[in-house]
């Protein structure tokens, strides 16, 4: 897919550079077509598609955690504990391994990607121009929404079977209750005692 | 100094020279496989793109085309 828009972005830049040596060939009409296509047509093109390589790229697992305050939250990844919800989604197959991040924080409103976008280069800012966080020290703004989790969950049968998620069904979906902070699935990604945790070596 | 008066060749030259630009540090984005190469592309690459082309369509609807006489 990178090497397509590549190919075709090295294409943009033979021919823009055709009218950047000779601008005066755009007397003949059929090269004020190609002069169109080569400064405007395919110029935009790769706009599209850069952007949308990007964000197809932004949600892969390895880019969330090749920021540095991100690392122990991959690693947790791999705890070697059921009770952990993230490392047993991760090791289960139970989100798509190399989208493992997304997967769970991704909004999925209509303005979830741009919101998730803001919230990155806000990141980034933090990074690289203010004070970076301590990681163990991060919160979701506004607390991890029970709507993240029935996105896969509501309509499964194992989950609208258990009696327990049966009873407390609107509550979930009105976020009255958590799924995370009232005490049934209360252990996320526990940064603090990460050291002390016994990870999962997958086979080679 | 108005838009029609620079001449449709040197605003070719300068909607070229920034989309070059613009391309090749939009190829820098996609080998670069970091946070900071988002970036890149969607601050500097794109801008430059993007600018590039509104400079070749200002060109079109700015500048008179040459007499025939001027012609290379």
């Amino acid at each position: 897919m990178i090497a397509v828009l590549i190919c075709q972005i090295v294409l943009s830049i033979v021919l823009a550079a055709v009218f950047l040596i000779r601008p005066s060939v755009t007397h003949a009409v059929g090269w004020k077509i190609v002069a169109f296509i080569g400064l405007c047509v395919l110029p935009a093109l790769c706009i599209a598609g850069g952007m949308n390589t990007h964000i197809q790229r932004s949600e892969q697992t390895r880019f969330c955690i090749s920021c540095h305050v991100m690392v122990p939250y991959g690693q947790s990844l791999y705890v070697d504990d059921p009770s952990h919800i993230p490392a047993q989604h991760f090791q289960n197959h139970r989100v798509p391994v190399d989208m493992a991040c997304y997967s769970c924080h991704a909004d999925y409103g209509i303005y979830g990607p741009l919101k998730d976008k803001l919230q990155g280069l806000k990141r980034i800012y933090l990074q690289y121009v203010s004070t970076p966080p301590d990681p163990a020290s991060i919160r979701i703004a506004g607390g991890f929404k029970n709507a993240q989790c029935l996105h896969c969950h509501l309509g499964a049968r194992s989950f609208e079977e258990n009696a327990v998620h049966a009873a407390l069904l609107d509550s979930l979906k009105t976020e009255q209750t958590s799924c995370l902070t009232s005490g049934c699935h209360d252990t996320a990604h526990d940064i603090a005692n990460l050291s002390h945790l016994k990870l999962w070596r997958p086979a080679p | 100094m108005k838009i029609s008066e620079i001449g449709i060749g040197r605003l070719l030259r300068i909607s070229s020279f920034l989309v070059i630009v613009g391309l090749l540090l939009e190829i820098v984005s996609l080998l670069w496989f970091h946070p900071l190469s988002f970036v890149l592309f969607a601050f500097l690459a794109a801008s430059l793109i993007g600018l590039g082309i509104l400079v070749y369509l200002a060109s079109l609807l700015f500048v008179a085309p040459p007499s025939a006489v001027n012609r290379e």
